[in-house]
């Protein structure tokens, strides 16, 4: 508490509050990155990888138990073709890379998303392949979010419910919740929107309810370890009063 | 046997525990023993037919080796009534296979010396066996087991006739046979050369193909060759089988080596248990599913790991496995190769439904008269499938003919199918199907996701999952285990 600065959000008494539980990123600016130093675009992608392997790692040994990363959107595929070829052939590069990698620090991996039949064939199992081979671990929780809209998870739980004929007025945030993908996620506490853009980009919109939001201006290349962490200061400087309850888990306001 | 009794062989029981096929139950030189009854059986010209036709052998061999194993296991059961009873059931099951084999000889599986020759190459090579194992049997156990093999052809036949009363006269009997009837039947080529070059993952290996193609890959061909060297000269010259150098010897090595686990500790190597745990479901409730769940994952994840290591530039052939995991409803193409097309032809024909009726029929012990009304159920599904898919109208579904009318499959007929398996399901016919009613069916306790009320399972609901299953091609339902399973 001594060493806070003045912020407008500051907290004023009270211990320094815990490290969020789950940390959320948008990994923005690769392409501006790449722009600044008159490289193609594909080598700002490259130059990201170094990033999110410093970010997974700072995440792990700061007592971060959650950590998502949003890789690529459903809008994504908007993008020129021969740069979706090269992200999708990177990222299959870098899992493979840091396969052993993650399961050696007990980093369990799952991928959110991951629907649509562009996906190469490889690649969805190579997702399949690292999700199994890490599904023991007791670390960190890493989601990357491929090919994911908040929007849409939140239309097929929509669907699933309806599916399973649940009546009108049984249906709970709490039981919408469990028909999300990957219903055991907690509520993000934090996000980190790199490169100084200030959206949600249609972002696990259920889980982020009541997240505070912080936006380094660093774009996603060059943000590192330290970066990381002063974020984590921000988060813990801040004082979150979800409307003046705590929330805890998912989709569970009471 | 410390009493000290001196019955005679006489007086001693044919069947139940004492007799000398409960000795061999537990012997795994009966693996090999009984792929070569078979390859002998299948190479019977009307065998060879009926099995080509009706066996689901080829797509679904795992399941098929459970129920024969269980069913030789009743007919030496210690309880006459349980073997009059699975006799009956094995009279019924062989009476609904009759046609005709590709060049338009009739066969019937009712035919008594067909039957006789099947109970003659199981007693052969269980002789055999004994003898490529170099532990030959005495003059008195050999007559003792093939009066125990005649009683159980007189079970299932009323009575033995067809095979010579005396040992004597049955080596005549064999070798005459085999010279003069047996061919190089389609059904023994599939056994020889194709079955285990193609044998599917059991159950407890379904989640890792890849290793499951590389062990299979090597033991395969393996098996391939022994069965070939172990088979009658006469035969192997006839059916223009090939003579490898080292095939004998890896033979014979393969029986000694079988042999030699006699002289582990009772109880270690248990057939029964063997069987039963490749065909435990992972996802199944039973207390030993949790160790194969286990072992299961723990497979699953070494192969998870062993595709992540291997270079990237290996894998441009086409990958065997499906896509994502999550996926919940499969192709057309997999559901008619994993489901609709037990025999394995590549068609949709009757015995294929007929070997779905056999299978439901088998897992729930129907009786007369549920049996028949089961099988007719499926017999009026046969007829619905064939007015509206058969468009070619050569007598069967093609897989491009299915693909083609996917939709029309949920007809009134399969409705029925339902409503008769629920019936028979329903054993107490209270309406409801409790938890036991459900486990005999599936092998497992309720599913969580399953729209059970107080316990029990409706039958709207299960007419529902039924036709969600084979119209919907809904995976992860409980009828997967019980018709896609291999």
């Amino acid at each position: 508490m001594g060493v806070t600065e003045r912020g407008e959000q500051r907290r004023d008494e009270g211990p320094p509050r815990p490290v969020p539980r789950h940390v959320a990123c948008v990994m923005d600016g690769n392409g501006r990155w790449a722009q600044r130093r008159s490289l193609p675009r594909t080598a700002g992608h490259r130059a990201a990888e170094t990033t999110v392997i410093d970010i997974i790692e700072a995440a792990r040994t700061a007592g971060v138990e959650w950590l998502s990363l949003y890789a690529f959107s459903t809008e994504n595929w908007n993008r020129p073709g021969t740069e979706v070829d090269y992200l999708m052939r990177l990222v299959r590069r870098v899992v493979r890379k840091h396969a052993p990698l993650l399961l050696a620090r007990g980093i369990r991996c799952r991928f959110l998303g991951v629907a649509d039949p562009r996906i190469p064939r490889e690649l969805a199992q190579d997702f399949d392949d690292l999700a199994t081979l890490t599904a023991d671990n007791q670390g960190m929780t890493l989601t990357v979010a491929f090919d994911h809209g908040g929007r849409r998870d939140i239309v097929e739980a929509a669907r699933s419910l309806i599916r399973r004929g649940t009546p009108a007025d049984e249906v709970t945030e709490h039981l919408f919740a469990d028909h999300l993908p990957f219903p055991d996620t907690p509520d993000v506490d934090l996000v980190i929107r790199t490169s100084g853009e200030q959206r949600i980009s249609n972002f696990m919109l259920w889980q982020v309810a009541y997240a505070e939001w912080v936006f380094p201006e660093a774009l996603w290349p060059d943000f590192r370890a330290p970066d990381f962490l002063a974020c984590l200061q921000t988060y813990q400087r801040r004082d979150r009063r979800f409307g003046g309850v705590p929330s805890q888990t998912n989709g569970d306001p009471s | 046997m410390t009493t000290g009794t001196t019955t005679t062989a006489d007086e001693a029981p044919l069947f139940g525990p004492e007799s000398q096929f409960r000795d061999f139950f537990d012997d795994p030189r009966w693996a090999p023993a009984m792929i070569r009854a078979t390859v002998l059986e299948a190479a019977h010209p009307q065998i060879g037919a009926a099995l080509a036709d009706n066996s689901t052998f080829v797509a679904h061999p795992w399941r098929r080796l459970r129920n024969t194993f269980l069913s030789m296991r009743r007919m030496f059961d210690a309880d006459p009534a349980v073997r009059e009873r699975e006799a009956a059931r094995l009279n019924r099951l062989h009476a609904r296979m009759s046609g005709s084999d590709s060049r338009g000889r009739p066969y019937d599986a009712m035919d008594r010396a067909t039957r006789a020759w099947v109970v003659a190459t199981l007693f052969e090579s269980a002789v055999t066996m004994c003898r490529l194992s170099g532990q030959p049997l005495d003059q008195d156990t050999m007559e003792r087991m093939y009066a125990e093999y005649r009683a159980y052809l007189a079970a299932l036949d009323g009575d033995a006739g067809e095979l010579p009363e005396d040992l004597n006269d049955f080596w005549p009997y064999f070798d005459r046979v085999v010279e003069e009837e047996l061919e190089n039947t389609e059904a023994a080529r599939v056994i020889l050369y194709r079955l285990f070059d193609h044998l599917p993952a059991p159950a407890l290996l379904g989640g890792a193909p890849t290793l499951w193609a590389a062990g299979r890959a090597v033991v395969g061909p393996l098996l391939g060759a022994i069965t070939v060297a172990s088979l009658p000269e006469p035969y192997r010259r006839k059916a223009g089988l090939p003579e490898m150098p080292g095939a004998p010897t890896l033979m014979q090595g393969a029986y000694l080596a079988a042999g030699l686990t006699r002289f582990l500790p009772a109880g270690w190597f248990d057939a029964e248990t063997i069987i039963e745990v490749l065909s435990l479901s992972p996802e199944s409730d039973d207390p030993r599913a949790r160790t194969v769940t286990a072992l299961h994952a723990r497979i699953k994840q070494a192969s998870a790991l062993l595709r992540l290591l291997a270079p990237l530039g290996a894998d441009t052939a086409p990958d065997p496995a499906p896509g994502p995991s999550g996926e919940s409803r499969r192709s057309a193409e997999e559901f008619f190769r994993q489901v609709l097309d037990q025999t394995g032809d590549g068609h949709l024909d009757w015995p294929d439904l007929a070997a779905m009726a056999r299978e439901l029929a088998t897992r729930l012990d129907l009786d007369e008269p549920e049996e028949t009304r089961l099988y007719d159920a499926f017999a009026a599904w046969w007829r619905e499938l064939q007015a509206a898919l058969d468009t070619d109208g050569d007598g069967r579904v093609s897989a491009e003919e299915y693909a083609a009318a996917v939709p029309s499959l949920a007809g009134p007929a399969l409705i029925r199918v339902a409503e008769v398996l629920f019936d028979a399901t329903d054993k107490d016919g209270n309406g409801t199907i409790d938890a036991q009613e459900y486990r005999t069916l599936f092998r497992t306790a309720f599913h969580r996701d399953l729209t059970t009320t107080d316990g029990t399972y409706g039958r709207s609901a299960f007419v529902g999952d039924f036709l969600a299953f084979m119209s919907g091609r809904r995976t992860n339902s409980p009828y997967d285990p019980l018709l896609a399973d291999a």
